[in-house]
């Protein structure tokens, strides 16, 4: 009789994107390796061969993933591998240098009972920075086998990672959470009792956190009695009021800061590298307000302001375009055009070349180029998620839920996509709060660019404007949190190492985002400029002119400036555009100034947020967000008009 | 590539997802999946263009 042919053993390499798996993997199985989609998706698996102790192994190199919650495809793939391949061994690479970010998924792994060997990879680098990690005393807090090791130089480590796998025997960790939390995983756990390869504990946890693939799993295994899985399950998280997915996130997070105790250390004699002292600072409200004003003060005002919108502005506008290009262009169509109406079209007062053309290249470019340097270099630095902490702590102290921050944060390089973004917080509440606050009162990158740009040729007016903004943010948070009633859910969010900023990346990420601006609004500053032409031929532009213009006397503004605003209508920076041609035509006094930008800046940013907003939160709401914005926008500006001008501030 | 405000990984997968559909004239952005960070996509032609300077050609 034949013997039938006995399945190769698998391991599975797991861990985050770029923390040298391939580099293993290759290690492990040398030069024949085959790369092929996972069956039913378009993620690439590496699958090789390696012997160790006179025995095969067949080894999978899995899609970076950083939790057994998967988001993106490549870790439901990681994930699924994980769960249908019954593994021998579960490689974890994790890297040195950010141990505590790593190790909740060992956590996770050792939970699910699955067969794990950490490696501990990178370690020459973390040497180099002065960390010295106990590989024993981390062995025995997890009970897995545990190996240092730096697989891009000489392979180390690489002799006791086929060791470990040879002589592999399963550990028996239990991490402890909270009482009132075990108390639940314990309850749900005893629920099940279908076969699985995964231990229950672990399951237990997933279907806390929502995890729908893993509760269809249950219900296939349970049957009959998944109903009275669900229904312990929804009762829990009811019970216990808090988003359990961060509850449990965070006490991972806990148990690992007390697993690293004593494990990591930094060697004798060497401070915290400078670069951390700096981080904390930024997220430290007493000195991380001062740095965030430096940041506002040298990398927008000055750069921004001054260079961008006063510099290249002047010389763009002034020289190039008013000396040369607009003379020349006009004459060139007096010359051969003979229709009024096609002059007008072209190089007349809202003209597609002497309006469109000249606002889109001679205002807004400079202006928007710059500040999508500034951007670029503080994006680049890491500072966004530390700006997210450091408000989140501003935040709490006004009553505010902090978890809104990052689509605040986000807002500030576009409004539209961070109230898609808006749909990631947990509660109807919070939902309405920042869709409110994003189109009242944070400004996306070109409009902040644009009317940081027309104020800060103002001595005062930006101060003035910035009070504003706060003042309209805070109190309309204050309020709303107030109205709209729900809970107040706690906030976390991973802290990426902060960097110098590199200067590739900035010019690409600038240059890239440029492009994507103009292709946006190119065509609608030339839609716009026609649509004011026809207004103006047809008489209908005046007409709203005049019935702007008790809304214009009430905001003490000059008649011209009803035309910015009804520019504002399709962007606001298109709006402050047109401000910026009213001061230098010397219209505007600096009061005026200031009121019509701040009255602009609360204006729903653009066509293309509303109708997001629309889509996110439906008409109902969105149209009273869109008329309670509106009327705060001119009442706010009304409002600001009389202060200025009874206290003599600006004047 | 990395998510300019969380550091996740941006994997090629998330390049071809669709975009939300409300730029005008298509999605040049990649919209991070851990965080919501709409980062900039880097068009074809710097990207080869990069790639080229890489590899001193």
């Amino acid at each position: 009789m034949q013997k039938e042919p006995q399945a190769e053993k698998k391991i599975i390499l797991v861990g985050n994107p770029n923390v040298g798996k391939s580099v293993v993997f290759n290690s492990l199985t040398g030069s024949y390796t085959t790369v092929s989609n996972y069956p039913g998706t378009s993620v690439e698996v590496s699958r090789g061969h390696c012997q160790i102790d006179s025995e095969n192994f067949l080894v999978l190199d899995t899609p970076g993933m950083y939790s057994l919650l998967p988001i993106t495809e490549e870790e439901r793939v990681a994930r699924r591998i994980l769960l249908e391949e019954s593994p021998h061994v579960v490689l974890h690479v994790i890297d040195a240098r950010n141990l505590e970010r790593m190790l909740p998924m060992t956590l996770q792994l050792i939970e699910a009972g699955l067969p794990v060997v950490v490696l501990v990879n990178i370690m020459d680098e973390a040497e180099r920075i002065g960390m010295q990690i106990d590989i024993p005393l981390l062995q025995e807090k997890l009970q897995v086998p545990v190996v240092g090791g730096a697989m891009g130089r000489g392979k180390r480590g690489l002799a006791e990672v086929r060791e470990a796998i040879g002589q592999y025997r399963v550990g028996k960790a239990t991490f402890t959470y909270a009482s009132d939390l075990e108390k639940d995983i314990q309850k749900i756990s005893a629920l099940l009792l279908g076969d699985y390869i995964l231990a229950r504990r672990s399951l237990t946890l997933m279907l806390l956190q929502r995890d729908d693939e893993i509760a269809q799993r249950v219900r296939d295994r349970e049957g009959d009695r998944y109903a009275g899985v669900e229904s312990a399950v929804n009762d829990t998280i009811f019970a216990r009021r808090v988003d359990l997915h961060l509850r449990i996130s965070l006490e991972r997070k806990r148990i690992c800061k007390g697993l690293l105790d004593g494990v990591v250390t930094q060697r004798s004699g060497q401070q915290p590298a400078l670069v951390d002292r700096f981080s904390a600072w930024t997220m430290n409200p007493w000195t991380g307000v001062p740095l965030l004003l430096l940041v506002l003060y040298f990398g927008l005002y000055q750069f921004v302001g001054g260079f961008g919108a006063g510099t290249i502005v002047d010389f763009l506008e002034g020289t190039v375009f008013e000396e040369f290009l607009n003379p020349w262009v006009i004459g060139l169509c007096e010359k051969y055009i003979p229709w009024y109406w096609l002059n007008e079209l072209l190089v007349g007062e809202y003209g597609l070349f002497t309006l469109g053309v000249r606002y889109a290249f001679a205002i807004i470019l400079p202006i928007v180029g710059t500040f999508f340097i500034a951007f670029a270099v503080i994006e680049d630095s890491g500072y966004f998620p530390r700006l997210a902490m450091l408000v989140d702590r501003v935040f709490k102290k006004i009553g505010l839920n902090g978890r809104a921050v990052i689509p605040m944060v986000l807002g500030f390089g576009c409004d539209t996509m961070a109230t898609v973004v808006t749909r990631t917080l947990e509660s109807s509440r919070e939902r309405i709060i920042a869709t409110l606050l994003l189109a009242l009162a944070i400004p996306c990158s070109a409009q902040m660019g644009v009317i940081l740009g027309l104020l800060s040729g103002v001595p005062g007016a930006l101060v003035v404007w910035l009070a504003c903004m706060i003042g309209v943010f805070l109190l309309v948070g204050l309020l709303a949190a107030q109205v709209v009633p729900g809970e107040r859910p706690m906030f976390y969010m991973e802290i990426p190492p902060m960097r110098m900023p590199q200067l590739q990346n900035v010019l690409v990420k600038t240059l890239t985002r440029m492009q994507w601006y103009f292709m946006e609004i190119f065509p609608l500053f030339m839609i716009a400029s026609v649509l004011l032409w026809a207004g103006k031929l047809t008489g209908a532009l005046q007409w709203l002119v005049e019935a702007f213009n008790p809304v214009m006397r009430l905001l003490g503004l000059p008649h011209e400036a009803s035309a910015a605003f009804i520019f504002g209508f399709f962007r606001r920076d298109f709006g402050a555009a047109g401000l910026y041609d009213l001061q230098t035509e010397g219209l505007l006094d600096p009061v005026q100034l200031t009121v019509a930008a701040v009255t602009l800046t609360l204006f729903v940013p653009c066509v293309a947020q509303f109708l997001v907003m629309q889509k996110e939160r439906g008409w109902r709401t969105s149209l009273v967000i869109f008329f309670l914005v509106t009327g705060l926008a001119f009442s706010v500006g009304w409002a600001l008009n009389r202060f200025l001008l009874m206290t003599g501030i600006l004047a | 590539m990395k998510c300019s405000f969380c550091e996740h990984e941006l994997t090629p997968a998330m390049l071809r997802e669709k975009g939300c559909g409300v730029c005008i004239g298509g999605c040049r952005k990649i919209h991070c999946p851990y965080c919501g960070q709409e980062n900039p996509l880097v068009p074809e032609s710097l990207e080869k263009l990069l790639r080229r300077e890489k590899s001193g050609d």
